[in-house]
């Protein structure tokens, strides 16, 4: 992947320019050793990787160790569909200085994905408007500073999945 | 001493609440500390409990137990810094009260302060700055969700559609508010304000605008409670009740996940206090943006069944109202520090001290406090000693 490329070439321009459409790159999760790197590493493969529960396969927090459902502590990360709705929705005027290069508002959805999980991110590219709740997403990467963050694209202009061998909840490749 | 089965709040101390950065938080706590003591008429050994919160994050040197050391108190039998985010303040004056029912001290200080401002950076700055790059903060972040507005500003845009509530409700929160705060002399925002004013307020994310959000100070609020009668002001505030709710909820598909959280709090302290929401003369609720006391109306029950957008239009929420609420202005045009703006403007109105704000007849009042994103409640039931 060239994801380590892309970091070293936009660490060289500096924080305030980089390859995202809407941060500096100074803000890109520190992923090695973090809660989240399963979901990192498969963001690097353009794939959405969620935590389940081993034992009962509940949809859980980004950071639960312990199942609600169950009780088991086995989290197993998965491949899952990249689809949501949008929960909640709405466009950040504030622009902080030094770290947000975008020059006009920009969007911030929680979505509710098709595994039964809640995100919060960003869109793929600058939108002018946040879409509705209830509007549907399909979830695509941006790449903040080398780092593939999950991002939605409200209007859907890729091919859907077609084929219902679900990409959900397969295992995500080590 | 004299003591007595009842726990009340004898002292109150609050610094000015200074929108510019200045001092650092333990100057701000001794202060507020000999504000309190001068309140109660008593001096620091009479002190044996000293309990301290500050807020996470925003800067290192936040006050903590060494502050026992550094105000100058003598040897203690109860010292904690409590920490439960926005719930804090509750959370003291119940373990405060319980130490001193189980005679595990007598007299205690509780003390809050908090300096976000600093030199160089505006207050939107330094929060946009803090939470770093690990976890699932670090993915909100590198997200755009930086600072605590954002995440407010969906769940309000969440509560709209649920609740039906609609921007004008906001706004007849924040222009009643500041009515209220045109009469306190410790808020930071007295100018009257319109509607129209309010509507002219920079978007700061969708649908909140900078004055549906709380303003930061550096300040410290002192309160004192103990059970001995032949101490304190000479109103007497007795703790009448108090109650908890931390609903542990999951963020899941098909669910709400920061709504139906905290009436458990409003209804335990009630119960405690043995009384009735109609007994309740005033609230004062913890409101880090308009949309939080427009939503606990209706969570904690306090309309009478209305909807609150409704319930605050009518001027319920306002001077002769049905129940007055956040009469010193809030968080929003008052100050914010955290859950003390609650508390000492419940305090200052059970003792009739509101002057040109003063609820008529003032006797009971909740005091709400709420953390995290509605993770926490914390309630508080007051009563002036006849």
């Amino acid at each position: 992947m060239s994801a380590g490329l892309s970091t070293e070439t936009s660490r060289e321009t500096g924080t305030m320019t980089g390859s995202d459409w809407l941060l500096a790159d100074s803000l890109a999760p520190i992923i090695e050793g973090d809660v989240l790197q399963p979901l990192y590493d498969g963001a690097a493969l353009g794939q959405l990787v969620l935590p389940f529960c081993a034992s009962c396969s509940l949809p859980l927090d980004l950071e639960q160790q312990v199942c609600d459902g169950c009780g088991g502590s086995d989290i197993a990360w998965r491949r899952v569909e990249p689809v949501g709705i949008v929960h909640a929705a709405t466009m950040m005027h504030r622009r902080e200085p030094g770290l947000v290069l975008a020059s006009a508002p920009y969007p911030i959805l929680d979505v509710e994905l098709g595994s039964g999980h809640r995100l919060v991110m960003t869109t793929a590219d600058a939108e002018l408007s946040a879409p509705a709740i209830g509007d549907p997403v399909h979830i695509t990467f941006r790449d903040l500073g080398g780092v593939r963050i999950p991002s939605a694209r409200p209007h859907n202009p890729e091919p859907t999945v077609t084929t219902s061998t679900a990409l959900s909840q397969t295992e995500a490749p080590a | 001493m004299t003591a007595s089965d009842r726990v009340d709040l004898v002292g109150l101390g609050m610094t000015a609440m200074s929108t510019t950065p200045g001092a650092a938080p333990q100057e701000l706590a001794r202060e507020a500390v000999d504000l309190a003591l001068a309140d109660a008429a008593i001096t620091r050994a009479d002190v044996d409990g000293l309990l301290v919160g500050s807020s996470q994050g925003i800067r290192p040197d936040r006050l903590g137990v060494a502050f026992a050391a550094q105000g100058g108190f003598g040897d203690l039998r109860l010292l904690e810094h409590v920490e439960i985010k926005g719930a804090t303040t509750i959370a003291m004056i119940q373990r405060a009260a319980l130490a001193i029912a189980a005679g595990e001290a007598r007299t205690v200080v509780c003390v809050f302060a908090d300096a976000p401002l600093v030199a160089g950076r505006g207050a939107g700055s330094t929060y946009a700055h803090s939470g770093g790059q690990s976890g699932t903060r670090g993915l909100e972040r590198a997200s755009g969700v930086l600072g605590s507005v954002p995440t407010y500003a969906l769940l309000a845009q969440r509560w709209m559609h649920v609740s039906g509530a609609r921007p004008e409700d906001l706004a007849a929160i924040v222009t009643t508010q500041r009515a209220w705060a045109v009469d306190n002399p410790a808020a930071v925002a007295r100018t009257p304000l319109s509607a129209d004013d309010y509507l002219a307020s920079p978007l700061i994310s969708t649908p909140l605008r900078r004055l549906d959000c709380a303003r930061p100070v550096n300040g410290s609020v002192a309160v004192i409670l103990s059970n001995d009668v032949a101490i304190g002001h000479p109103a007497r505030l007795a703790v009448r009740g108090t109650g908890r709710s931390h609903p542990v909820r999951h963020r899941r598909a098909g669910a709400e996940s920061w709504f139906g959280g905290g009436r458990r709090a409003v209804d335990d302290a009630l119960e405690h206090a043995g009384m009735s929401r109609s007994d309740l003369d005033l609230a004062e609720l913890y409101d880090p943006f308009s949309v939080v006391t427009l939503m606990l109306l209706e969570e904690y029950d306090l309309t009478g069944g209305a909807k609150a957008g409704t319930f605050v239009r009518a001027g319920e929420t306002g001077p002769r109202g049905r129940l007055p609420t956040n009469t010193g202005g809030g968080q929003l045009s008052g100050f914010y520090l955290q859950g003390m703006t609650p508390l000492a403007e419940a305090m200052v109105q059970l003792r009739a001290e509101g002057g040109d704000r003063q609820v008529p007849g003032a006797s009971v009042a909740l005091v709400g406090g709420i953390g995290g994103r509605l993770d926490h409640h914390a309630a508080l039931v007051l009563e002036r000693a006849a």
